[in-house]
């Protein structure tokens, strides 16, 4: 009985009791399988429980391509996929994962991304879930995404991305692509594709307009709200993934969009960067050795010696309030430890543990004395943000020089990942 | 309009939907129908998507097309999970046991494990674009006076969202419905004629009111799947009342025999029934292809051990009870009585502690509304007064002799008044002490006298605290 080989195949299934006649499917479970009746509902079976398995007749593998619509009148656009929820679809056939990885089936999907622009060209470097990325797909994503911009035929590029650490990648392709000049749009989806309330359809229509829009940023487009209604183009070193399942789960930190886009039109909120016709190149070096702690009640600061030990050249420390760890009255404190680390080379920089709000260690003395250590405070800059500069700035030898370099370049606006003016 | 229903080759299966009475089944929100205004109005667009092997579902397409816009009002009785905006919890374990009693009743087979689907909806009624539904049995059987009748499946689903406002290109809905368990029952196209598809879908009704499901109007749904031969199926939805069923469907099959007569064949689709028994066009018949599986939940597996436990708790039928009842010694019309009140749960508590069957019915039925009438209070208020706690606790002095069967309308009367139930019992035994002394006193100031002769003198001094026969127990008592 070669249950495995004959997915996908309409079969008559014998078990001690009953013959069930359907499609076999594989199931989720190992050492069961799944049939998919007439009336389309699925019933699960253990595999040692079948006497027999009779083939009635094979399943068909329909497939049609096709070249979806091309216009004159319509700019072109590029997409680059991937992974993640947006661009994965279940085969209910056959079971298995199917990737959205061809512009018919982009088509299929999302006819409505095809509207208004031409997807002249779809990339894909790799097919990941967001929460297996590091710095190195970063950097590929990055070399495509330059190649594409460089092309004078594309207007703008639309990434499409996995959200758990897509605030990541946002913020690293902020800094690894230099002398931006076209929108780079990172878009996603947090309903899967296949239902009809995506919301992957409507942050693709708005990010077909973005791509084609004057906003030479890094931005992240996503529903602003719970609606079905608009989107907001977020920057990409401001943004974090603040919900895990809302529509609505990026929210801009110490910050404000750069639009609000419709399906039908697009309104500048805030001061973006012009689309300009200069060649861009990627910047991505990046050192690994980098690490982002959170810091908490009681902890011992025994953990940095573990990063030292091996070998981080940096960390970013996740700090309370405006900038605070255990001190000298805490039953661990950390300042002696902070002094020491540093002193053998290790950064140590600070961001907020609230997300919202800026940093400042000179309100109290806790803070003074942790500044005094020689702590790197990174005002209101993301702590996500914050690890990914890090190991940004860290990766350039020129800059690696001195921990002085090293403070100038993170505290400077590189890719407006600081605000001194707060609103909120 | 009598037809050879044999002849035409009338064909007919009932689909039954049912709410149970528990949590909404995919996450923990109660399961409560609101009239006041929304918290929040939500809105959103629904795309059709491409299904099975890129197959629009014809029904899917069909609605799809019409571009709407909906909105969907929340409440402080609906989460994230309603509004599609969080992953489903893990399914109502307390539905999923009621939907195995009904499966149970209904004599049919439990699948172990059955994957939750995903049935593609898109006029906006699911949030999601699909509706979540699970096969829990199939092969069943009910017997009719016309003959057994097959049950083909039993699913678990959620209900809808209810429409509250249709405009032209948009749909207002309410988030309160949506969740709601749903029991579907289809049965097999064994239903020969329209007399028999009523008394199925009654037989079906007692069934399911034996178990814990919702009541009211608008929680029990009925659609018949109809066709004669040379003709489409057709699924009528909308009736409420079983009433109106029998002529729909007389007036369904005079539809059909009109094509059918002409040469021609009707169209497989649903239709809706008004309130004259007469259809109008509604959908399209959906197809198999709109079915995928739920991802974001495992595979429902059904343990024998919870079908054992489920079988052995199985609810009795209402004609099962009002056989045990009667057994019991009570009367026909206590019988129906109980069930017209709703009182059987309370009955059943009180049978327990006592096994009166007519002293409780007494209790339950009778001596409220004696009380309210004699008191010229309402029964509600009377019957909050008695609550089933003063029952017992009225019940158990009757056991425990601390009162008589007979004191306890006076008993009763008293609590009504407002006196503590412990009070209420206590002063009838100081009432009595009182007499005995009062008792004793008159046989020492006129000794000699018969017993009778004292029995005047008591009842005329105790002014009808103690009956005759109480009174003459104690004056032998004395005399002796």
């Amino acid at each position: 009985m070669e249950i495995d080989k004959n997915f996908g195949n309409y079969v008559e299934v014998e078990t001690g009791k009953k013959i069930y006649e359907g499609t076999l499917l594989p199931s989720p479970e190992t050492g069961a399988f799944l049939l998919k009746l007439e009336n389309g509902y699925n019933i699960g079976f253990n595999k040692k429980d079948i006497l027999k398995l009779k083939v009635i007749r094979k399943g068909k593998d329909e497939k049609k391509e096709f070249n979806p619509p091309f216009s004159e009148d319509k700019k072109n656009i590029a997409v680059i996929i991937t992974g993640g929820t947006i661009a994965a679809r279940l085969n209910p056939e056959k079971g298995g994962v199917d990737w959205l990885t061809t512009p018919d089936v982009m088509f299929r999907f999302y006819p409505e991304l095809f509207d208004k622009v031409n997807v002249k060209k779809i990339e894909v470097p790799f097919m990941k879930a967001s929460e297996d990325m590091d710095y190195k797909d970063w950097q590929e994503i990055a070399k495509v995404a330059v190649r594409l911009l460089n092309d004078s035929e594309i207007e703008g590029i639309i990434i499409t991305h996995g959200t758990d650490f897509l605030h990541y990648t946002s913020a690293a392709l902020s800094f690894f692509i230099k002398n931006l000049n076209k929108p780079v749009v990172l878009t996603y989806s947090q309903r899967s594709i296949d239902r009809g309330s995506s919301d992957a359809n409507l942050n693709l229509q708005c990010s077909s307009i973005a791509a084609i829009s004057d906003i030479a940023e890094v931005m992240l487009i996503g529903h602003a709200t719970e609606n079905d209604d608009f989107c907001y183009a977020m920057p990409g070193a401001k943004v974090r993934k603040m919900h895990s399942s809302r529509r609505d789960a990026f929210k801009v930190v110490n910050s404000e969009p750069f639009a609000k886009i419709s399906q039908n039109k697009i309104e500048g909120i805030s001061k973006y960067k012009i689309r300009n016709k200069g060649k861009v190149v990627a910047d991505s070096k990046f050192e690994e050795k980098v690490a982002l702690v959170k810091v908490y009640p009681g902890q011992d600061p025994d953990i940095l010696d573990y990063y030292l030990k091996k070998g981080y050249k940096g960390i970013v420390l996740e700090f309370s309030g405006l900038g605070h760890a255990p001190t000298l009255r805490a039953r661990k404190s950390w300042i002696k430890k902070l002094k020491e680390v540093q002193e053998k080379g290790l950064i140590v920089c600070a961001s907020a543990q609230t997300i919202y709000g800026r940093l400042n260690p000179l309100v109290y003395s806790n803070g003074r004395e942790l500044l005094e250590t020689g702590i790197i405070y990174l005002e209101d800059m993301l702590s996500e943000t914050a690890y990914v500069k890090l190991g940004w700035v860290l990766g350039h030898k020129e800059w690696a020089v001195s921990k002085e370099k090293i403070k100038e370049k993170m505290l400077e606006n590189v890719a407006g990942e600081f605000n001194n003016r707060l609103v909120e | 309009m009598a037809f050879d229903y044999k002849k035409l080759g009338f064909k007919a299966g009932l689909e039954i939907h049912q709410q149970l009475d528990t949590h909404k089944l995919f996450c923990e929100c109660p399961s409560v129908l609101r009239t006041d205004e929304p918290l929040s109005v939500v809105k959103r667009k629904i795309h059709v998507v491409a299904g099975e092997g890129g197959k629009v579902d014809v029904a899917a397409k069909f609605q799809g097309e019409m571009e709407k816009e909906f909105f969907y009002q929340t409440y402080d009785t609906t989460c994230l999970v309603e509004l599609d905006e969080e992953p489903p919890h893990e399914i109502n374990s307390e539905a999923v046991k009621i939907a195995l009693e009904i499966a149970l009743l209904l004599n049919c087979e439990i699948f172990p494990a059955t994957e939750i689907m995903r049935k593609t909806i898109v006029n906006g009624s699911n949030t999601s674009g699909f509706q979540r539904t699970v096969l829990i049995a199939h092969g069943g059987y009910i017997e009719t006076s016309e003959g057994k009748v097959g049950i083909n499946s039993i699913y678990l689903e959620e209900d809808s969202a209810r429409p509250v406002e249709k405009g032209e290109s948009s749909v207002v809905y309410r988030l309160d419905r949506l969740g709601i368990p749903l029991l579907e029952i289809s049965t097999d196209p064994d239903l020969k004629s329209p007399s028999q598809v009523k008394e199925a879908a009654l037989k079906i009704g007692e069934i399911l009111r034996s178990t814990k499901v919702r009541r009211g109007i608008g929680t029990i749904r009925q659609d018949v799947n109809i066709s004669i031969k040379g003709g489409r199926r057709v699924e009528i939805k909308g009736f409420q009342d079983p009433k109106i069923m029998e002529k729909c469907i007389e007036i369904e099959v005079l539809r059909q025999k009109s094509f059918v007569d002409k040469g021609e064949k009707n169209a497989s689709e649903v239709r809706n029934c008004l309130p004259d028994g007469t259809t109008v066009f509604l959908r399209p018949m959906p197809g198999s292809s709109r079915m995928y599986p739920e991802t974001d939940l495992p595979i429902l597996k059904v343990s024998r051990d919870l079908i054992s436990q489920v079988k052995k708790n199985l609810p009795k039928l209402k004609s099962e009870l009002e056989e045990e009842l009667k057994n019991q010694g009570l009367s026909e019309e206590m019988i129906s009585l109980l069930f017209k009140e709703g009182k059987l749960q309370e009955y059943k508590e009180l049978y327990e502690i006592s096994g009166n069957p007519k002293l409780i019915s007494k209790l339950l039925l009778l001596l409220p509304k004696e009380i309210a009438k004699k008191e010229g209070k309402k029964i509600e208020e009377i019957e909050e007064t008695l609550s089933s706690d003063v029952l017992i606790f009225v019940l158990e002095s009757v056991y425990k002799e601390k009162i008589q069967e007979k004191d306890v309308k006076h008993v009763l009367e008293k609590i009504v008044t407002g006196i503590p139930p412990q009070e209420a019992i206590k002063l009838e035994k100081e009432d009595f002490s009182d007499i005995e002394e009062k008792i004793m006193n008159i046989l020492k100031e006129k000794p000699g006298l018969s017993p009778n002769a004292y029995m005047g003198l008591v009842m005329n001094e105790s002014k009808g605290k103690i009956s005759g026969e109480d009174a003459m127990k104690i004056i032998r008592k004395f005399l002796k």
